[in-house]
């Protein structure tokens, strides 16, 4: 697979555009790659087209906490030139190999701790391409905006399905002078599921914080962040240990024959989720809701069939089987009104 | 045979269904008084399946509908600009669940913003987003314009607290959008996102799931004056770069505060200073001890000339009365009050505020400003006599000159307030053609027949004048602006 690699917004309009009128070939929005796995596979005709030459961290405002980028800057360049200013992106892992763009078109996490920021808070508009080459803006470059429907928002999840992103407008916060990453050793699921319950409920939560394990028990990370005496004080307070913080908080792809389902769940829901998998099923559940669960198909779909029940949604996310029970059911004929409107020809796979 | 509004009205018992024009006054606008407009009638549903009900009715009957809460919108969101039937959702006011494990509630949409925070108080729980209107106003109206508040700079906007709604679409049709589990389902559109601040465009939201804050160990609130505007406003600039949040940032300048202490909102401001900024910490004991001498030491770098600190939790409500009762207080200074929404960035907000002081008296308009200065968020509010047409003429000349100044500066047209029918001729001073036909497709995709709250949010060409009285003059004014 070859893709066209674009170097300007303009430029990008001028292919789709050119795209749309004529070949009307498929298209797949592309980065690094490092998300690709999250995607079904594009169609063999497809014209794959790369932003990762759109790398330009157009501008960074530290006094008014915001900064504007192109989507292929990568996420680990973004935290750097962000960290010289002692400035953060919620929800950017400085060791992301992937891009601004991709992160925010996967938001492969939500967020890490109820209310914790993530792609969804952070963005505050973007300019933007539809597939049939109409260039747009939505949403602002400050804080604080409600003029116009906040088309910008379909950006996060969309997967490159609904327009591609030329420009995000993102807002940052100080980053804290101390982090504290932590561990527990590995505890039996119940003692688990609510000592991180227990974390969660802090008036001051961990910035991170994931159960990790199997269905025989877990360990709890976090990662605490703020002024260094408040960080000491909660870690004496709830007996953890600092420890090296996780990687990326994923499972990493699953064994040949197996599948990796990834979805959300409420809390207090997460113990009878897990509860009922196999011993041997590797986990890691975080404490916005996000979970990811390694299984053999069989036991994916009877974890599938029982989510109703426990309030929770997911989707086989690697494996034979990608998209099995991902079926967005939220207002379906608005959102297929809404594909249908923003890509009448339906060019972006 | 009886006529539509008959038929319309009788989907509900006599109690609940308001059709008599005197009792009608009372919905021909809302906190934006220059447009006004008496609907149809009023129906005022208990639940989802009279909300449903209604408006499958409507929909046969092609009648335009409007959404209204407490009808304390500013920007004439739920106000009709063509014949159309108000569904009132002040009725429904039942909070259906608390989860305190979960952190979460779902309430009906007519649940008064301030009553959540009540009701979960024992469990030491609150819900953060707090418009200024927040004791009248609903949540409901505050998820349709993405209401945000004086403790948004560090909490968020209402759509970063809304995890899920129960949505009747504008064909009758209910969706869930988001859950208790998350507002995104996994690989889903955050489809809740959009509906957010959508201003009664895209369907009712009949229940709303919402996050739950825990309440913080301490809070420490401290009030500085200074001798000018300039320095009130790099003690924010200087507060926020030394990496600190404050849950608020809210500058008053010497008109407002000169209303404020003359009014029954009186909260001892000195009423010499040319500005007051009130600053509101929370957190761990430990923390707000450093980040408070931190600010005391941000006040005496930038001359504050008196600083005062909130001594229990009446006295914090004092400092905030007159902050929150602002608005109110401008009512002394004349007959209208036209309360400006805009956002500069943060860093601008000097240079912003000199300009709009030199805007208002070319045009000779009485100009005060309150805002919430950690975000850039301005609110110059105009007092003026809406008798007077030579007056209102130079406010919206004014108003206009402020946006575009907003604009010109990198910021928007709207914080909080919204667009509704009064800010549709500026929409265009932030948006293009192209992004403006990307808006309307995406509300089309909601609301194909255009029924739900129409001539809100996106200016229309071919919309009548009569029915668009306030953008139209707007665009009088423009126009005469533009010959001289």
């Amino acid at each position: 697979m070859t893709a066209v690699a674009i170097e300007g917004a303009a430029a990008l309009q001028a292919l789709l555009r050119d795209n749309a009128a004529a070949a009307r070939r498929p298209v797949r929005l592309c980065g690094h790659g490092t998300r690709a796995r999250l995607l079904s596979p594009a169609p063999a005709d497809a014209l794959h087209v790369s932003l990762r030459q759109l790398h330009a961290i157009e501008r960074l405002e530290p006094d008014d906490l915001t900064c504007t980028v192109q989507p292929g800057v990568p996420c680990a360049e973004l935290a750097q030139a962000l960290a010289a200013h002692r400035l953060e992106l919620g929800g950017v892992d400085a060791g992301d190999p992937g891009t601004v763009g991709g992160l925010y078109a996967a938001d492969p996490l939500g967020p890490p701790v109820p209310g914790g920021a993530c792609p969804r808070s952070t963005l505050l508009g973007v300019d933007a391409v539809l597939a049939e080459g109409l260039a747009f803006r939505a949403g602002a470059r400050v804080v604080k905006s409600v003029a116009g429907f906040d088309v910008h928002r379909l950006l996060v999840g969309s997967r490159g399905r609904l327009f591609a992103a030329t420009r995000l407008h993102l807002k940052l916060r100080p980053a804290p002078p101390t982090r504290a990453a932590f561990a527990t050793p590995p505890l039996d699921l119940d003692e688990a599921v609510e000592r991180c319950l227990a974390l969660r409920w802090l008036p001051v939560p961990p910035r991170r914080l994931l159960l990790r394990g199997t269905g025989a028990g877990a360990a709890i990370h976090g990662c605490f962040a703020g002024r260094p005496a408040p960080v000491r004080a909660a870690l004496r307070a709830h007996d953890l240990h600092e420890a090296p913080a996780v990687a990326d908080g994923h499972l990493a792809a699953p064994a040949p024959g197996r599948e990796l389902v990834v979805g959300r769940v409420r809390a207090i829901r997460l113990l009878e989720l897990l509860r009922d998998l196999p011993a041997p099923a590797p986990f890691v559940a975080h404490a916005g809701g996000h979970f990811e669960v390694e299984l053999a198909p069989p036991d994916a779909d009877a974890l599938l069939q029982r989510l109703p029940a426990l309030g929770a949604r997911a989707a086989v996310a690697l494996g034979a089987r990608v998209g099995l029970g991902g079926d967005d059911d939220q207002a379906p004929a608005v959102r297929q009104r809404l594909l249908q409107a923003l890509d009448p020809l339906g060019l972006l796979r | 045979m009886a006529s539509v509004v008959e038929r319309i009205a009788g989907l509900l018992p006599a109690d609940r269904a308001i059709t008599a024009p005197d009792a009608l006054l009372a919905y021909e606008c809302d906190g934006f008084t220059v447009h006004k407009q008496r609907p149809l009638c009023v129906l005022l549903p208990l639940d989802t399946g009279e909300v449903q009900a209604i408006v499958r009715a409507l929909d046969r009957e092609r009648v335009p509908f409007v959404a209204r809460g407490a009808g304390t919108c500013l920007s004439g969101g739920p106000t009709p600009v063509e014949p159309a039937v108000v569904i009132e959702l002040a009725r429904m006011n039942r909070i259906l669940a608390v989860d305190p494990v979960d952190l979460a509630a779902t309430v009906q949409p007519g649940v008064v913003n301030i009553d959540l925070t009540t009701a979960v108080r024992h469990l030491g729980l609150h819900y953060a987003p707090d418009p200024s209107s927040q004791s009248v106003c609903t949540i409901g109206g505050n998820v349709a314009e993405n209401s945000g508040g004086p403790h948004c700079f560090k909490y968020g906007m209402t759509v970063d607290h809304v995890l899920g709604a129960l949505v009747v679409l504008p064909d009758g049709e209910l969706a869930r959008l988001g859950s208790a589990a998350g507002p995104r389902p996994p690989g889903g559109l955050d489809l809740l996102g959009l509906f957010c601040g959508s201003e009664g465009t895209f369907g009712i939201a009949t229940e709303i799931t919402v996050r739950l804050s825990r309440d913080q160990a301490a809070v420490r609130t401290l009030l500085a004056s200074f001798a000018d505007m300039t320095a009130a406003c790099r003690t924010v600039s200087a507060i926020v770069a030394a990496g600190m949040v404050p849950a608020a940032l809210e500058i008053l300048d010497q008109a407002t505060i000169r209303a404020v202490e003359a009014s029954v909102y009186r909260a001892g401001y000195p009423a010499d200073a040319a500005a007051v900024l009130l600053v509101e910490l929370d957190g761990p004991d430990e923390v707000l001890a450093e980040e408070a001498a931190e600010v005391r030491a941000a006040f005496a770098q930038h001359g504050a000339l008196r600083v005062e600190e909130a001594t229990s939790p009446q006295d914090r409500q004092r400092l905030w009365k007159g902050r929150k009762g602002a608005f109110g207080a401008m009512g002394r200074l004349n007959t209208d009050l036209y309360v400006l929404d805009g956002v500069v960035p943060r860093t601008r907000l000097v240079e912003a505020l000199d300009t709009i002081t030199a805007i208002g008296r070319r045009h000779g308009v009485v100009l005060t400003n309150v805002f919430h200065a950690g975000d850039g968020n301005l609110h110059p509010n105009i007092s003026y006599d809406g008798r007077d047409a030579d007056a209102t003429a130079r406010v919206v000349a004014a108003g206009h000159e402020i946006l575009q100044l907003c604009v010109d500066l990198g910021g928007s047209i709207s914080g909080e307030h919204g667009i509704g029918s009064e800010k549709l001729a500026h929409m265009p001073l932030m948006f293009g053609p192209d992004d403006l036909e990307v808006m309307a497709r995406v509300r089309r995709a909601f609301d194909p027949g255009g029924r739900c709250n129409p001539g809100k949010v996106l200016p229309s060409r071919g919309a009548c004048a009569e029915s668009q009285k306030w953008p139209a003059m707007v665009a009088r004014v423009l126009d005469a602006e533009e010959r001289r």
